[in-house]
């Protein structure tokens, strides 16, 4: 699928990362899990698998669940963070960063895991972690 | 001893001592502040990396499953960076069991009937490795919301989450699944040992109304499950009306059924009743598994490991 494409190639995630899963698309979401949560049919779910991205005309977004569980092996338009960082970030708080990525969306590495999704426009790093799921300090 | 039988209902003391053996011992447990437990998830990490990351804790292991952690303490661990990444789930250990039991395999088809709020769900998509099929289901809009948020944390890819009656789900995938879990929603007895108030609630009446429910829930279950699949049915209670009643009601309206022995390496379970109350269950009802809070310092819990056969007799 066009849009799994995009978000490898946008982070350098490799091929075999998505080998062995589905993705389909409903309205503008695409959602990613193995080929049988993809076809079954039984019963019409909530939710099939994890939400891979969001499709947006001119660029997609990916989410930060999907990112925490396929984009370690990722190789671009990461942004390393420290503890500190990395906590200030995930509760909503932007961080002045020179980072070597292109400006848009971002992922953010925590030792070699993925925290979530950031959006960056040099030097400013903003989070797109959902809000809920804010840590306290 | 006197003092500490004061602190529960005189109906809870005379039903439960009438079969509980310990019960002094039982009733000690049953006040301790239960300990913070958590399973790391292989889905994100590996144990040694995990353990690494959280040395600061000091993680105890639970000698009879791989990835279950005691901490002594623990206050905030919900709120660490491998929480929220979710490299490991906070889970009461007695709650590790049930999927244990199971034991899903890598590329099957599972059934989790009343999945919310999903920490079974997230350990069985892990012992599968994230392949094959979980179908995670509750009945109630706001705790599915909560499934979906830990399915999401945990990075479950092999899941899709219903929002069905169980008994409408079941009928829908008759004979195609190779495990179900059914935890039964239960008047959660087992939670005192987290909250006093649950003591404050408790009544007779609560195990009655919910009978009827995993009666239903347990052959909903069963009709679910193919030819030699296998089927774990649990609760956090420890009335006989919502344990051994109700597995032997399936062994009734399903005589091909069968309870199998489980057993896991360190861990102690105690023998289901022969009878309750004057009702005598079949002899395989002793082949479910009643874990006490003095054994293995949990939660009580209930399992019950049961298999439809290859070939049935109709």
């Amino acid at each position: 699928m066009k849009y799994v494409d995009q978000v490898r190639e946008q982070f350098g995630i490799p091929g075999d990362v998505f080998e062995r899963l589905a993705a389909i698309q409903a309205q503008d979401t695409v959602f990613v899990g193995t080929p049988e949560v993809m076809k079954f049919g039984a019963a019409r779910p909530m939710r099939r698998g994890i939400r891979l991205c969001r499709i947006f005309p001119y660029s997609v977004k990916p989410t930060t669940f999907a990112m925490q569980v396929l984009g370690r092996p990722a190789t671009r338009n990461v942004i390393g963070l420290n503890d500190e960082q990395a906590r200030s970030i995930i509760n909503g708080n932007e961080l002045m960063i020179d980072a070597d990525a292109e400006d848009g969306f971002v992922l953010l590495r925590w030792h070699e895991f993925v925290v979530g999704v950031g959006l960056y426009r040099k030097p400013v790093l903003r989070s797109q972690i959902p809000r809920f799921r804010s840590v306290e300090e | 001893m006197t003092t500490l039988r004061r602190r529960f209902p005189q109906a809870f003391i005379d039903r439960y001592s009438e079969f509980i053996p310990d019960f002094d011992e039982f009733l000690e447990a049953m006040q301790r502040p239960l300990r913070r437990t958590f399973r790391v998830n292989t889905l994100k990490t590996t144990r040694e990396r995990a353990l690494e990351l959280l040395a600061d804790l000091g993680p105890e292991p639970l000698p009879w499953c791989d990835v279950g952690f005691v901490l002594d303490g623990g206050e905030g661990l919900g709120l660490r960076m491998e929480h929220f990444i979710g490299l490991i789930y906070v889970q009461e250990a007695a709650s590790m069991v049930p999927p244990l039991v199971l034991r899903p395999l890598p590329g099957e088809r599972v059934l989790d009937l009343a999945a919310a709020p999903g920490s079974k769900t997230t350990q069985m998509a892990a012992m599968m490795e994230n392949s094959g099929l979980v179908i995670a289901n509750d009945q109630s809009p706001g705790r599915v919301r909560g499934l979906i948020g830990n399915v999401d944390r945990a990075g479950c890819l092999n899941t899709v989450v219903c929002r069905m009656d169980g008994g409408a789900l079941a009928r829908a995938l008759q004979g195609t699944c190779d495990r179900v879990l059914v935890d039964a929603p239960c008047s959660s007895e087992g939670t005192i040992r987290k909250s006093a108030e649950a003591l404050d609630r408790w009544s007779v009446d609560a195990f009655r109304r919910f009978s009827g429910l995993q009666k239903r829930l347990i052959l909903a279950g069963y009709e679910a499950l193919r030819p030699g699949g296998a089927m774990v049915y649990s609760t956090c209670t420890l009335a006989p009306e919502e344990n051994e009643v109700v597995v032997a009601d399936l062994l009734r309206r399903r005589p091909d059924a069968s309870v199998c022995a489980s057993h896991l390496e360190g861990f102690k379970m105690r023998p289901g009743l022969g009878s309750w109350h004057g009702e005598a269950f079949p002899e395989a009802v002793r082949a479910c598994n009643r874990i006490l809070p003095q054994d293995n310092d949990t939660e009580p819990f209930f399992a019950a490991l049961i298999r439809r056969p290859e070939r049935e007799i109709r």
